[in-house]
């Protein structure tokens, strides 16, 4: 969760595809540690997509979802230099969020 | 005179911004409505099927959703989903033989495409299920993918 998150956005044409990653654990509630420890359940529950501000796309979480959740998105009737930016919230109430630009892919 | 209806237009376009405001926020507060952690809780796939409200969807072809037959790592399965069914706002993933078989749910505005790739957890062997809702219709795919090595426990 330190580590920054990435977000990439590219257009083509009137099309932005979006990719994400989240470095966050995931950690699901149902795993033991090397000493049999039952560790606790923290993941990410919700995150939000937004384009120039808006939110576009919003997601809700469970467990399923991998370590470092990584997700690709398309927005329609985008151009360079539009901003899009991405925020999650998990379990604990901890957050992160970043923030790019299209670029002309 | 020119000065006070310059500055007269200037107060009344003031005055209306927050209400610009406000409907610009609108689309997002319609995403952000009716999430259900019940369903993300529930045991069993039909449980939290009718969590969702999906209990009844309609198996459909317009929704495409591309996964490995063979995952060779249950920690993170890749999988790909589209559906071409008009007016698609939300878009839920169901892994049947998961502990919480509810994986994620995703609501598009008009300005996302109702498609997404992800990496999932899948605990064994499972049926792995999409439900789309439209119009206040839910339709639905399946695909079976076999787990080599289960992603859950460890």
């Amino acid at each position: 969760m330190s580590e920054p998150i990435k977000i990439r956005a590219t257009v083509k044409g009137s099309e932005g595809e979006v990719r994400v990653l989240m470095p966050h654990p995931m950690e699901s509630g149902l795993r033991r540690d090397a000493s049999g420890q039952l560790q606790a359940a923290q993941y990410i529950t919700s995150v939000t997509l937004s384009l120039n501000g808006r939110p576009v796309i919003e997601g809700a979480l469970g467990t399923a979802v991998s370590a470092n959740p990584l997700f690709a998105f398309q927005l329609l009737g985008v151009k360079a230099g539009d901003k899009v930016s991405v925020a999650w919230l998990d379990n604990k109430g901890q957050k992160g969020s970043a923030e790019t630009s299209f670029a002309a892919g | 005179m020119q000065r006070r209806d310059f500055l007269q237009a200037f107060g009344s376009a003031t005055a209306l911004a927050p209400l610009l405001v406000a409907g610009l926020l609108r689309p997002g507060a319609a995403l952000a409505m009716s999430f259900n952690r019940a369903a993300f809780d529930a045991k069993t796939a039909s449980d939290a099927l009718r969590l969702i409200g999906a209990a009844s969807a309609e198996a459909s072809r317009d929704i495409l959703l591309k996964a490995p037959e063979v995952a060779e790592n249950g920690a993170a399965v890749p999988i790909e989903v589209i559906s071409s069914i008009p007016g698609t706002t939300r878009l839920s993933v169901l892994i049947d033989k998961n502990p919480l078989p509810l994986a994620l749910q995703f609501n598009f505005a008009p300005e996302a495409a109702a498609r997404f790739q992800a990496k999932l957890r899948m605990a064994e062997s499972s049926r792995l299920r999409v439900v789309a809702t439209a119009g206040g219709k839910h339709y639905s795919v399946f695909r079976e993918v076999k787990v080599t090595v289960g992603g859950c426990g460890d």
